[in-house]
């Protein structure tokens, strides 16, 4: 699509590109033992789920203080990454920058994937799934928890047409090629590819269609994540009655799903032999995305945490103490450092933004987001304004119980299975675009 | 000489002995908050205030100062907080001890205003017998009496209220009761509202008389719930007189629940908040129904071609 100032010069025709892209998935014998694998977990875990389901949240970790446990800091960890899709193939893709067309594919699929068990993981944490319904039927337009609702739907229904749309042309090549593939593979891929054959009214009616899905999924990506903060920043409680929740979620969602995505590349070009479409070029690109955007989480950080803690106004003061130097400190600071701080000083570093040392680094800034989010809820939770008098000892502590741990598995789980299952009926790298990209004429045979 | 000596010695010895036993029940209280002094008299109105919050806060525990019915808890029982072994410790101390809590007692830093904890400590101090100033109230002997009576009589005109304590005596003659305390409350949403004001004891013919605030809201016809009862329920018995009186500021009430508002019901949302939600929906799921009809011209358009 876009006139790449000529990179090296390539020896790709389009069939070695059709070729390269979609031979991997259907010969790839570890992809379906991974997938046999994932369902394994799911099941198993979804056990744990069944008990919760019969005997009730009391088989969690749960009382009467800390309410948002594990589940919620989960929800929200899903959340930001989510983000990652709104990121790459919008805010970039509008800015026309080119390095991103081959994985603007899997920054989307990411993001359905984790925005979808993210709505899930909310019901996970009911106690009467039954009752969901209730939230629409019911819910005032006052509380934030309508907004959320809403607003993950609606950014699940757009990521998922942007993650269809931009593919009708190589799903029309799908229709082709992948002859093998079942009849219902065949089936979708006909529906989906909605006869295109790449005529210049198709080309430029399609891009249109795109290039509003882009635009309008900036303002709803922000709302997601805006109003996910606001379910706690809405309420009067020491470490959420901040002003600056908003951005500093969104800031936080950008670090957590571009590390992501990194993680997916190196698995996908290592595991699809995909070297020369996500070349070190992309990674070395993502690497600098990732110290811009921890920089302005970092940012946020020191509003978030110096500016109280300065003060240590009452009631702040033995949250932040708890935080800096209490029972938090461990995953506070390792949060910080190990999620943050120190992977920007290693990127900045040339070397560091190889594939394999910034997927290593990655994998730590995922780790750390997750458990900042864990650091965001469940403190809080401990410290209400009234002190905690004459309670059952398992109420003042919070401990995640082995079902709530194993239904956080599941999650996991699931994205991973919605991500691989994506990954295995739909190419990963745009074919069309990536040939556009570098010149090639594109044939599609009607 | 050698007998005040032998006094002196014998009340260190105590000192010493009782300061002791606080300390084996592993109470540690520094020595500046030792230093701190009740700011607030003993007079007879703190300290029947003190012993109203003491009733509602410590009595459950600590029981009747003086009697030592406690709460036979363990391993720390309660202690009598009005035995003179307890008294000899200083204002400071006893406050801090009140503030901090420890074990089963629990601590009053946040639940109870610094006020009513000094309030507690001056109703703890007038059973202090080594207390120079006794602040206690004016013994007053009442006869013996039986069938005793709380009437109340309402002036609406002038706004008071006087009651009127008495019972009958051997000779079966009908003697007014002095000296005794009586609360006046006015019921409000949670719980009752004090209007005894400053002196709310029975005089020598057993009346009180109470001026009733002029501004104290009722309902629609300035009604209130009133109830009048003796404070202490120890001299004679539960006595109390409810009555709906005419007293009040005639108030229409306004329900924050009617009006448009972030706390109200859906359906009391303000119009700003469902005019931007609805709104918001509206136009972002119009512009996905837009792509989603416009995916259906893409089948026609591959035709057009040929
Ligand atoms: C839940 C029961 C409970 C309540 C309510 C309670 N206390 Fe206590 N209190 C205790 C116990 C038990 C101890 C002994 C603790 C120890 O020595 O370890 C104690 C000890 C004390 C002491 C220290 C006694 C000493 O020997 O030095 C003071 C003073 C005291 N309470 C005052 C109060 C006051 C004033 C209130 C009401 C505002 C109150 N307590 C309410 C249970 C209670």
């Amino acid at each position: 699509m876009n006139d790449l100032p000529k990179q090296k010069e390539t020896n790709l025709s389009f069939e070695k590109i059709k070729k390269d892209i979609l031979h991997p998935m259907q010969n790839h014998k570890g992809l379906e033992l991974w997938i046999v694998f994932l369902i394994t977990v799911i099941s198993v875990c979804g056990w744990a789920y069944y008990i919760q389901l019969k005997d009730g949240l009391g088989v969690t970790g749960m009382r009467d203080y800390v309410s948002w446990g594990l589940y919620i800091a989960n929800f929200v960890f899903f959340v930001a990454v989510s983000l990652v899709g709104m990121l790459i193939s919008s805010i970039l893709g509008l800015l026309r920058i080119d390095w991103i067309t081959p994985i603007s594919r899997i920054a989307e699929i990411i993001a359905v994937a984790f925005v979808a068990v993210a709505g899930l993981v909310i019901v996970l944490d009911m106690g009467r799934p039954d009752r969901v319904l209730n939230v629409m039927i019911h819910g005032r337009f006052q509380s934030p928890i309508l907004w959320d609702v809403t607003v993950i739907t609606t950014y699940l229904t757009v990521s998922a047409l942007l993650l269809i749309l931009p593919m009708i042309p190589d799903l029309a090549i799908c229709k082709k090629e992948l002859t093998k593939a079942s009849p219902i593979m065949k089936k979708l891929y006909n529906i989906l590819s909605l006869g295109y054959i790449n005529t210049p009214e198709q080309h430029k009616h399609l891009h249109k269609m795109i290039r509003t899905l882009m635009v309008l999924i900036v303002p709803i990506g922000l709302a997601i994540h805006t109003v996910t903060s606001w379910l706690f920043a809405a309420t009067l409680r020491n470490g959420w009655d901040t002003t600056i929740f908003g951005p500093y979620f969104v800031a936080g969602a950008f670090v957590a799903g571009s590390a992501a995505l990194i993680i997916a590349m190196y698995f996908f070009r290592v595991n699809y032999k995909l070297q020369d479409y996500i070349t070190d070029l992309q990674f070395d690109k993502m690497g600098k995305l990732l110290v811009a955007v921890c920089l302005v989480y970092l940012y946020f950080n020191l509003n978030e945490f110096l500016v109280p803690g300065y003060k240590m106004k009452t009631g702040d003061d033995i949250h932040l103490k708890e935080l800096f130097y209490g029972n938090w400190a461990i995953m506070f600071w390792a949060s910080q450092l190990l999620g943050n701080i120190i992977p920007i000083i290693l990127l900045v570093n040339k070397k560091f933004r190889k594939p394999l040392p910034i997927m290593i680094i990655s994998l730590f800034v995922l780790a750390g987001a997750w458990f900042k989010r864990y650091v965001i809820v469940i403190p809080t939770m401990l410290h209400p304004h009234l002190p905690i008098q004459n309670v059952p000892e398992n109420f003042v502590h919070y401990y995640p119980s082995a079902i709530e741990i194993s239904v956080t598995v599941l999650s996991f789980a699931l994205v991973l299975l919605i991500i691989t299952v994506l990954s295995k009926i739909f190419p990963v790298v745009p074919i069309v675009e990536t040939a556009e990209s570098k010149g090639i004429e594109v044939k599609i045979d009607a | 000489m050698k007998n005040t000596i032998k006094n002196i010695a014998a009340l260190f010895l105590i000192f010493i002995f009782s300061g002791s036993l606080a300390n084996a029940q592993g109470w540690t209280v520094p020595n500046s908050a030792k230093k701190k002094q009740n700011p607030y008299e003993a007079t007879s109105k703190n300290v029947s205030t003190g012993k109203k919050i003491y009733n509602l806060h410590c009595k459950s525990c600590h029981g009747d100062p003086t009697i030592a019915n406690m709460l036979p808890l363990a391993p720390v029982a309660p202690t009598d907080l009005g035995a003179q072994n307890f008294l000899v410790q200083s204002d400071g101390e006893i406050y801090y001890k009140v503030n901090k809590g420890q074990g089963a007692m629990p601590t009053f830093e946040k639940t109870i205003s610094d006020e009513d904890k000094w309030m507690v400590i001056a109703f703890l101090r007038s059973f202090d017998k080594n207390k120079k100033v006794k602040q206690q109230v004016a013994e007053v002997k009442n006869p013996e009496v039986t069938d005793v009576k709380l009437e109340l009589n309402v002036n609406e005109a002038n706004k008071t209220l006087l009651a009127k304590l008495s019972g009958v005596t051997k000779k079966g003659k009908r003697v007014g009761l002095q000296g005794i305390e009586m609360s006046f409350l006015v019921k409000r949403s949670f719980g009752y509202l004090d209007v005894s004001g400053e002196d709310p004891y029975t005089n020598e013919k057993g009346d009180v008389k109470v001026q009733f605030p002029a501004d104290l809201p009722g309902d629609r016809e300035g009604q209130v719930n009133m109830l009048v009862k003796v404070t202490d329920d120890d001299f004679y018995g539960k006595l109390e007189e409810a009555r709906v009186v005419t007293l009040g500021v005639p108030t229409d009430p306004v329900n924050p629940l009617d009006e448009r508002a972030m706390w109200g019901t859906r359906a009391n949302a303000p119009i700003w908040i469902i005019v931007t939600f609805v709104g918001g929906v509206l136009a972002i799921w119009s512009v996905i129904f837009l792509v989603l009809f416009q995916m259906i011209k893409l089948p026609k358009l591959a035709k057009s071609k040929d």
